[in-house]
């Protein structure tokens, strides 16, 4: 398939995904890793040592990370670092929780087929694929996967720790027309209504399926909630936040566009202490292909073991 | 792509079906405000609620119509695909030239 269908398709999971997969419908995205816009099998993925692993945000692909050039985050690594790319590809209108379980899954089948092969992990997450990135730890830690010990780093690129606000904002805008005794504006939010389960995980960002707020009972707040789930402590976690503007106030008020900073920068996550890095005129449409970002993914792999 | 195929003619059917469902819901409550305001008038009363238990069963009809036509176009396009499977068979993979 063309690129441009597979990202359409990618789009309309993210919209709709949980849809898709509840009504068996063919366009729902398994995720597998991908080489050149075909899935790989783990067995047949051609790895070295050390693999980084780059999960994708809402509705996008792996060709997100693509430079203009056709360069690459992963690509870079590579050559620089000596890294095997693994590009994830899945289906992101699923709750992320549920994402996370398939990723662990996942890794877990790789290095159960390449025995002995594997020493590092490096996870690379981009918004919404951090949070699975996230998901996937927490889920490893939970049973035991076997991958889990390999990561020694987990990078972040604009992932909204706390949530996103304009899921939130949707979410009261839908609640509010819905308690309109009109048909037609209740008609409107139960359009708005029809958005995936991953885009409504983005309210709070849950990674743990208990965590999940049931959007008809979730409380009024447009703040961001304290996130339940710490960031695992034996892993060392980069956070890259963008900000539209040089100046403080754009960098408070508008974040990356998308995400706020404080958001991608986990402040009211009870996180272990972590490397946090803010890239002023970076939005987040820019972020999963941006050299500034790249450099601070060099700093922070030149920046000594586990600690 | 012909497991994508399905999935987009599984989508048509679905979009059409739930939009079906919601618009009808949507004719008859709107209707139903100024039918309420005539069924309590007492010289239109008994007209009124005749006209209004036409209009959504005109209403109720039209959208088992929608449905009902959806639902069968949906089986011929299944019908359709397995025919341009059973003609067109799937390409074998190229083989490299020596």
């Amino acid at each position: 398939m063309g690129k441009k269908l597979d990202f359409a398709i990618g789009i309309l999971n993210g919209a709709i995904g949980d849809h898709l997969v509840r009504t068996d419908n063919g366009l729902a995205i398994e995720m597998a890793f991908m080489k050149d816009g075909a899935q790989v099998a783990p067995a047949d993925a051609a790895i070295g040592p050390r693999v980084v692993v780059l999960v994708h945000g809402l509705m996008c692909t792996e060709s997100i990370w693509e430079f203009p050039d056709g360069d690459d985050y992963g690509a870079r690594l590579a050559r620089d670092h000596g890294y095997t790319p693994l590009y994830v590809r899945y289906n992101t209108g699923r709750a992320i929780f549920e994402n996370g379980e398939a990723l662990s899954t996942l890794l877990a089948r790789l290095v159960a087929a390449h025995p002995g092969v594997l020493d590092e992990v490096l996870l690379l997450g981009y918004s919404m694929g951090g949070l699975v990135a996230r998901s996937a730890c927490h889920a490893a830690a939970t049973s035991g996967a076997p991958w889990l010990p390999l990561v020694r780093r987990a990078i972040y690129v604009g992932t909204p720790h706390q949530g996103a606000p304009l899921e939130r904002v949707g979410r009261a805008v839908s609640r509010v027309l819905r308690e309109i005794p009109d048909p037609y504006t209740r008609l409107i939010a139960e359009i708005a209504d029809l958005r995936s389960e991953g885009v409504k995980d983005l309210g709070e960002s849950p990674i743990r399926g208990e965590d999940r707020v049931d959007a008809d009972r979730a409380a009024f707040s447009l703040r961001e909630p304290t996130h339940p789930v710490p960031l695992l402590p034996q892993i060392r976690h980069r956070l890259i936040a963008g900000a539209v503007g040089e100046e403080p106030w754009m960098e408070a008020l508008f974040g990356d566009a998308m995400v706020p900073v404080t958001s991608a920068l986990g402040r009211r996550t009870s996180a272990p202490p972590c490397e946090v890095t803010i890239l002023r005129g970076q939005t987040h449409a820019t972020l999963p292909h941006a050299d500034a970002v790249y450099e601070v993914i060099t700093e922070e792999l030149s920046g000594g073991e586990r600690p | 792509m012909k497991k994508e195929l399905r999935g987009v003619k599984a989508l048509l059917r679905d979009a059409v079906h739930h939009g079906s469902v919601a618009v009808e819901r949507v004719q008859l409550e709107t209707a139903r405000r100024p039918f309420a305001i005539l069924e309590a008038i007492p010289g239109v009363k008994v007209p009124a609620a005749i006209v209004h238990v036409i209009h959504d069963a005109s209403v109720t009809g039209t959208h088992a119509v929608i449905r009902a036509v959806n639902g069968a176009v949906h089986g011929l396009a299944d019908k359709a695909l397995v025919e341009v499977e059973t003609v067109v068979p799937p390409t074998a993979p190229r083989e490299d030239p020596p």
